[in-house]
């Protein structure tokens, strides 16, 4: 400081303020000046001091992040698939393109518009999760054996095998994402879904672009649905009002009201008296699916459901008049375990079956009339219905269609009318062309990537002119038409799926931009500042909250001066970098006290580099997949090196308890590892462990035992952390001795009548069981926040203080003063920060441990258990200074999310999470519950990172909450670094197979990690160490 | 992590010197030939490891053996002797000595190394093979080539360690605790270790 530089102010100020206490201390201690002034005005002034102090820190951390929320939304708004939703609509006098000679009548709704007309009526039903393989009879292959879902609904096959003009079974292939919103726009508009409305799933929204039911409404069509609400959501007011029955389709655990309301109301409506009053009628039956996220494909309630099904459409077909089509289908599959959402075979191959009475149907060949065996054998995508369901209907095939006529429905009973199917074909490719047109005029693309197609496009229509010529073409001339037609509504479609998967590319930059200059601004503020990393906060305050708004504003008014800018890329980028701007001149404001980044011990190179290589893998598909295992090497790997670490340690009984709690934290990682969910990608060199079987979604009956072991141990275990320093005081016998084990104990009962409500152990009681179970998930929530919190909140420091007499045995740490024959003994003091604050740890142990199935209880108390040891290794190996904690706490909390039965898959999001308390939806805890079961494990790691730097230190020790928010900082710092390599993965492998299956999923993990952990560090971890450090202060004043 | 700090307790023990190899020049041409034979027999067997691990490894195993005693034997002073200075001689005396010296250490060096040898492998093994368990390994399926993984480690690693340093606990923690000096045993086994732990990285790959 004496290199005769001015000083900044704020240096100044800080280096007078030393210069006057160091001043004071020494006129204290010479007896000049009376020691305080009054005690009570200096506490109070310490406590307005640490609270200010404390608000800046959560204030400046909420400016991470919310620079990470800016990062996270650019780059997703640019990443997330777009396409440009043309308004355009298909009229029925309009047709594409010059309707052939021997259709006279054209442009009449009454026999077709754009070709004649084949059916007046349709009732068109959508089994939700409807897989092909359940309907196909099993065919055993080696030693496998039927499932429960196999042979169980056999009326489609049989009807198609046996009357092959009257019906036709075939795979129907979905389009990814496999969710039950984005399968209904794609089987009614016919075109490729985007990634973005994903994410939409709770709440849909109107579908704006010309699709089938949009098309009925204009032809004054009466149309009733009947089932899943989802359709409302999407077609608002275009169903006939006193007809139409929905009913909410997110009460995944509830398989019969939906179809049995569609059942109920359905079979009224095909009686004679009553077919006048609908034209079309859409079901769509939720049973299935939900048997499937409840149970899984492998359960009799599976079987008892597709039976159900079958007993529904034979009575069906039995009702169904002449003049109406009956459509039954799946709009996606379900994976092993009955979940979907992905683009996994299973999740993809749905069912599609034709029936009518009229006997039209036919095949291009006589082997087509025995249906595939499976889903591999001639699947038709599913927005081939929307051109073959418009056509049969007579309608104007919608704008944006993509599909191509489905051949049975056009080549006529005897399979040869191929002047039919030339004709639809033409009809289809001309609508698929002019949509081309348009599209390339609204958005100046490229015709490079279309030149193969126009060129098909072309000699299609060479094609055509001879049959047009011609008086009378034959076969040969019509299959020709039809195959260069089909030829090009195939090659249209590949360029469509090809090109759609265009990005953003400038907001995908900028987002990672943001990104990259948050995580260095974090950097230096975890790791590179020297001093009390709490004390230099306002400054970096201040100026960052400066630059956001002025970089916001800059941003904002740049759309003015250029008006073609997105006002949203701008503000966003403007502030994001404004704020990063602001931080960085606070840094080089206070620049005497920037430190190199790089490590310097053995500890922080191990911490970057483990970090840095786990984000190095996800660049692997390989590494991304295995990401659980991997983990688990790596805590081992921390373990071993802190094993070592504490043989080293001088203190022998230090070197002994750190040797202890290594050992067992390897131990627990390892028994932990044991509770496994396997991705299809793992397949087979995985076993799933988390559920009854591989095939199912509930829990075995030994499953349930874990819930409670861990209600009688866990509190137990973690009272041995207590007692060792003798802080077993006051509100931790409360909590820990009584509550928490009453609270666990209440869950594990609450997971027992869950089975047994599940499994329908006792067919007489559902009811109560159902009630009594609801009641007992509240009673837990309650225990841990309504009584757990205001425990934590108003509880005093964990100490008792005694006076002996001299010599008696007593840990010699606990002695605070001695004066002649008698000691006073606080016990509890060598922790009185950690243990007041761990209380936090095990509120949150309980509210986790709720959430979680059986199996995840479990793995969420050895998570509890591994903290702890965590602590007392820091401890002993005194390493409260380096990454370790922090990032050894982001390593557990990612293991453990794999360990509570999730992967980086959006079909392992566990939904029926929101109904653990609830018996309905509701905004917004229904979300938060999904948000807590998914990611508890990363939550309750990141409750527990201000105990790395509070366990065992002196109550007065200076700089402690600097040093909590150094430790937060850094734990936030693993999650951001993570964070930035999958998204830079996920947007550098925009074009890799495997995006949609395994990056684009990491990268939407990671981002959703990163701002929960964020979320939970800043206001819930340093919210509890204001309440931790204000209850210390109360007995040892403030520093 | 090169701190180092003496062992704590009333006895003064001599700390840790590094292991000099044998000052003779069969020892010291062989400690240069020996990684290349073990890396060449790896290279060798490596296909055979590749598509049937069990037998390959178990054949591998008995090669690997015989050299680490010749290794042990022939360039390490085995334990006890390992601070005795090697004497000096006169050029001339050399050639005599010969004849009566390869007798001494047939007895003094052949059977340490077979001790070290059945030493290490019994206890070593079920520690090893714990450790890659927890690191990951499976439990149920696979024993045998985790079985044999830890018995190659322990051959590489801690055979050696057995002959020069013997069983002393106190020398052990040391060996654990990396308080050692880098010398070519110690370097050895640390190299064993983190060769083992790099060897994990492909693992997942499926190319």
């Amino acid at each position: 400081m004496d290199d005769g530089e001015p000083l900044p102010s704020y240096e100044g100020i800080a280096a007078q303020f030393a210069a006057a206490k160091a001043a004071k201390e020494t006129e204290e201690a010479s007896g000049l000046r009376a020691r305080v002034k009054d005690p009570k005005v200096e506490a109070k002034k310490g406590e307005v001091h640490f609270k200010a102090l404390h608000g800046i820190v959560v204030a400046f951390l909420t400016l991470i992040l919310i620079l990470h929320v800016l990062g996270i939304y650019l780059f997703m708004s640019g990443f997330l698939l777009t396409r440009l939703v043309l308004e355009s609509k298909s009229e029925c006098a309009v047709p594409p393109i010059d309707i052939s000679s021997s259709y006279t009548t054209p442009g009449s709704y009454d026999t077709g518009c754009w070709h004649p007309k084949t059916f007046d009526k349709a009732i068109v039903i959508i089994v939700d999760a409807l897989r092909y393989d359940f309907t196909v009879p099993f065919t055993p292959v080696g030693e496998e054996k039927a499932h429960h879902f196999h042979n169980a609904i056999p009326v489609l096959y049989e009807t198609a095998q046996k009357h092959p003009n009257k019906a036709f079974l075939r795979p129907f292939i979905a389009d990814p994402p496999t969710t039950t919103l984005q399968r209904l726009k794609g089987l009614t508009t016919g075109t490729l879904p985007t990634f973005l409305d994903a994410g939409s799933n709770f709440a849909g929204t109107a579908i704006d672009e010309d699709n089938l039911v949009a098309q009925l409404r204009n032809a004054s069509k009466k149309i009733v649905q009947l089932g899943d609400d989802t359709w409302h959501a999407l077609f608002p007011g275009y169903f006939e009002p006193n007809l139409t029955h929905a009913y909410d389709s997110f009460n995944v655990w509830d398989l019969h009201t939906v179809d049995n309301g569609v059942t109920e109301h359905i079979f009224p409506l095909l009686h004679p008296t009553n077919t006048s009053k609908w034209d079309v009628i859409f079901g769509h039956y939720l049973g299935v699916d939900h048997a499937g996220h409840r149970y899984g494909p492998d359960h009799p309630a599976m079987a008892a459901k597709l039976n159900q099904m079958d007993d529904v459409f034979r009575k069906m077909i039995d009702q169904l008049d002449d003049s109406t089509l009956l459509v039954v289908m799946g709009d996606h599959g379900m994976d092993a375990k009955g979940d979907h959402g992905g683009e996994s075979d299973d999740e993809i191959q749905a069912a599609l079956w034709m029936y009518s009475k009229q006997g039209l149907f036919g095949r291009t060949s006589p082997a087509y009339i025995t249906p595939p065996a499976n889903a591999k054998e001639r699947p038709v995508a599913q927005i081939d219905l929307v051109p073959t369901l418009s056509l049969l209907l007579g309608m104007p095939i919608p704008f944006n269609n993509l599909g191509a006529p489905i051949e049975e429905a056009f080549i006529g009973a005897k399979g040869v009318n191929f002047e039919n199917l030339a004709v639809v074909n033409r009809l289809t490719a001309s609508q698929i062309h002019r949509y081309q047109e348009s599209y390339a005029q609204a958005q100046s693309s490229n015709t490079k990537d279309h030149a193969h197609s126009l060129s098909l496009w072309a000699s299609a229509n060479d094609a055509w002119k001879p049959v047009q010529a011609a008086k009378k073409a034959n076969s040969d001339q019509w299959k020709s038409a039809f195959a260069a037609y089909a030829a090009y509504q195939t090659e249209t479609l590949r360029v469509c799926r090809a090109l759609w998967a265009s990005f953003d590319v400038p907001r995908m930059l900028n987002g990672v931009l943001i990104l990259t200059m948050t995580l260095v601004v974090l950097a230096v503020y975890a790791r590179g500042l020297d001093g009390d990393h709490a004390e230099l906060a306002p400054p970096l305050l201040m100026r960052g909250a400066l630059g956001i708004v002025l970089g916001g504003l800059l941003g904002f008014g740049s759309t003015f001066a250029v008006p073609a800018l997105p006002w949203d890329h701008t503000t966003t980028f403007g502030s994001a970098i404004g704020g990063v701007l602001g931080v960085a001149s606070a840094y080089w404001y206070i620049r005497r006290r920037i430190q190199s980044l790089l490590p310097t011990t053995v500890w922080g190179w191990t911490s970057v580099l483990f970090t840095v290589a786990l984000s190095g893998g996800f660049a692997a598909n390989s590494f991304t997949i295995w990401e659980d295992e991997i983990l688990l090497h790596f805590l081992t790997t921390f373990g071993v090196l802190l094993t070592v670490s504490s043989l080293r340690q001088k203190n022998a009984a230090d070197g002994a308890l750190g040797c202890y709690h290594s050992v067992l934290f390897i131990l627990l990682a390892r028994l932990a590892s044991f509770s496994r969910l396997c991705r299809e990608e793992q397949m087979p060199y995985c076993k799933s462990t988390y559920y009854a079987s591989a095939t199912s979604s509930t829990s075995a009956p030994w499953q349930l035992l874990i819930p409670v072991a861990v209600a009688f141990l866990l509190p137990h275990l973690i009272r041995t952390y207590y007692d060792n320093t003798l802080s077993y005081q006051g509100s931790a016998v409360t909590w820990l001795g009584f509550a928490l084990r009453f609270g666990l104990l209440l869950s594990a009962a609450y997971w027992t009548l869950d089975a047994a409500d599940d499994g329908d152990w006792y067919p007489d009681y559902t009811s109560i069981i159902k009630t009594t179970k609801q009641y007992l998930a509240i009673l837990t929530l309650a225990m841990a926040v309504a009584f757990g919190y205001p425990t934590f909140n108003w509880a005093k420091a964990h100490l008792v203080i005694q006076t002996t007499a001299v010599g008696s045995e007593q840990a010699s740490s606990q002695i605070v003063e001695e004066s002649g024959s008698s000691s006073i003994t606080v016990l509890g003091f060598a922790n009185v920060h950690g243990s007041r604050y761990a209380l936090l740890i095990t509120i949150w142990t309980l509210l986790v441990s709720l959430v979680e199935k059986p199996m995840g209880a479990g793995a969420i108390s050895l998570a509890t258990f591994q903290i702890f040891s965590l602590l007392e290794i820091i401890d002993t190996n005194k390493l409260s200074d380096t990454p370790v904690g922090p990032v050894v706490l982001g390593l557990l909390g990612s293991f453990h999310f794999f360990k509570t039965g999730h992967q980086a898959t959006l079909s392992s999001i566990q939904w029926e999470a929101a109904f653990i308390p609830l018996r309905t939806i509701r905004y917004p805890w229904s979300p938060l519950l999904v948000i807590l079961n998914f990611l508890g494990a990363q939550v309750l790691c990141a409750v527990a990172v201000p105990a790395t730097a509070l366990w065992k230190q002196h109550p007065k020790k200076k700089g402690l909450l600097g040093h909590v928010a150094k430790a937060v900082a850094t734990h936030i710092l693993f999650y951001a670094v993570i964070n930035l390599a999958t998204t830079m993965w996920a947007g550098h492998l925009r074009r890799h197979l495997m995006l949609y299956r395994i990056f684009s999923p990491r990268f939407m993990l990671g981002a959703m990690a990163l701002v929960v952990v964020d979320v939970v560090a800043i206001f819930i971890a340093l919210g509890g160490t204001r309440v931790s450090f204000l209850s210390v202060a109360e007995v040892f004043g403030w520093s | 992590m090169s701190v180092q700090i003496n062992t704590p307790g009333s006895k003064p023990k001599a700390p840790a010197t590094p292991i000099e190899t044998s000052h003779n020049d069969a020892a010291k041409t062989f400690t240069h030939i020996h990684p290349i034979l073990v890396l060449s027999l790896y290279a060798y067997k490596f296909p055979s490891i590749v598509a049937d691990p069990v037998n390959a490894l178990m054949e591998s195993l008995v090669w690997l053996g015989i050299l680490q005693i010749a290794y042990v034997a022939v360039c390490l002073p085995p334990t006890g002797s390992a601070n005795v200075v090697a004497e000096k001689r006169k050029p001339g005396e050399r050639k005599r000595a010969v004849a009566g010296k390869l007798e001494r250490e047939l007895g003094g060096k052949i059977i340490p190394a077979f001790l070290s040898l059945t030493l290490s492998v019994l206890p070593a093994i079920p520690i090893l093979f714990a450790t890659l368990v927890l690191f990951g390994a499976p439990i149920t399926t696979h024993y045998f080539e985790t079985l044999l993984c830890a018995a190659h480690i322990s051959l590489l690693a801690i055979l050696p360690l057995v002959y020069v340093h013997g069983v002393d606990g106190e020398r052990w923690r040391e060996i654990v605790a990396l308080l050692l000096p880098v010398d070519s045993v110690f370097g050895g086994m640390v190299g064993a270790f983190v060769g083992a732990w790099l060897g994990a990285v492909p693992i997942p790959l499926d190319w």
